[in-house]
């Protein structure tokens, strides 16, 4: 079976630190990352991931800007778009479904909830 | 056909018994599977909550060993709390054993008047390095919370070579965040030690000469 691209998006590092080390779990997960919302707009353009695992608070560019520009460009609009981020308030929740999310999850990640929804999405 | 005997009629009396002693031999050895089966799920979890402890950890010293490079200690001591145990609002005090002060050398979401109240060393962050033991609110029964410690979760007390060099307030959790959980206490294990070491690295860092 052919590796399914990845894309983590998130300034902190030790968040794309934890997540990298809860896929490594899973060896057919080639990891991508990005530090803020314009990389990862730039990254998904370039790798076209399957799926991207973004934060919402980030420099340069908010994680909900760039779901919503993603969205938009058809060749990153397919792409399910994953929110991971402390924000648990309903007012985020629906601000990040308003962007176009595919899902949203809050921090600290569960590792099971996170990796069955990879899972659900990546179709394994 | 009529009468053969030969299954269509109820069972003679040994027969029964024999059909129950096959049935109770059934129920033991569905319940000798069950016990092996919960045990084998139960030794699984051990596993299981050992690497998602380490996982981490693992997450946490990284960080903080390309803080020591980077020259950003505070920030990602706040980055692990933020991530991994779950609060934004966070402060990191040096703390002076000779006259017993307090510090601030970094903060995250704590307003200036929290902070100086903090600064004093009023209640539980003066206790924790006093003791040199870290306070959690929820253990403390003796005291009454002063005003600023209301939304306090913790002050993790930083140890090097057991002395106290600092105290980390962690004030509210995430909404999501029911409490502290048994790899919080864990992580905070962790910062107690780790953090603080890197905590006195950056102290010489930024001031060589002073240190």
């Amino acid at each position: 079976m052919a590796s399914k691209k990845i894309l983590l998006v998130d300034d902190s590092c030790t968040a794309r630190l934890v997540n990298r080390m809860i896929f490594s779990q899973k060896s057919n997960y080639v990891l991508l990352s990005a530090s803020d919302g314009k990389e990862a707009v730039d990254t998904a353009r370039r790798e076209k991931p399957d799926l991207i695992l973004m934060d919402i608070v980030m420099p340069r560019m908010t994680g909900l800007e760039a779901c919503r520009v993603l969205k938009k460009d058809s060749e990153t609009s397919r792409i399910p778009v994953i929110l991971l981020t402390t924000r648990g308030e309903e007012q985020y929740v629906q601000e990040g479904y308003a962007s176009g999310c595919s899902d949203y999850l809050t921090k600290p990640v569960n590792d099971t909830e996170l990796l069955d929804l990879l899972q659900a999405y990546l179709g394994e | 056909m009529i009468g053969t005997g030969n299954g269509s009629h109820p069972p003679a009396k040994g027969k029964s018994r024999a059909a129950s002693r096959n049935e109770s031999s059934a129920v033991v050895a569905q319940a000798q599977e069950l016990r092996r089966h919960t045990h084998q799920l139960s030794l699984r979890d051990q596993i299981e909550r050992n690497h998602f402890l380490l996982k981490r950890l693992n997450a946490a010293s990284v960080r903080l060993i390309q803080a020591l490079e980077d020259g950003d200690v505070y920030p990602a001591i706040g980055e692990i709390i933020a991530n991994l145990v779950g609060s934004e609002e966070v402060a990191i005090f040096h703390y002076d054993t000779s006259d017993q002060s307090f510090s601030l050398a970094w903060s995250w979401g704590i307003d200036e008047e929290t902070l100086q109240q903090f600064a004093t060393g009023a209640g539980l962050i003066g206790r924790a390095a006093r003791q040199g033991a870290t306070q959690f609110r929820d253990r403390v029964t003796d005291i009454p919370l002063r005003h600023h410690e209301q939304n306090l979760t913790a002050c993790v007390v930083l140890k090097s070579s057991g002395e106290v060099v600092g105290v980390i307030p962690i004030l509210g959790l995430l909404p999501q965040k029911n409490g502290l959980e048994w790899a919080d206490f864990e992580l905070l294990k962790f910062l107690e030690t780790y953090g603080a070491v890197a905590v006195q690295f950056q102290r010489l860092r930024d001031n060589p000469v002073a240190q």
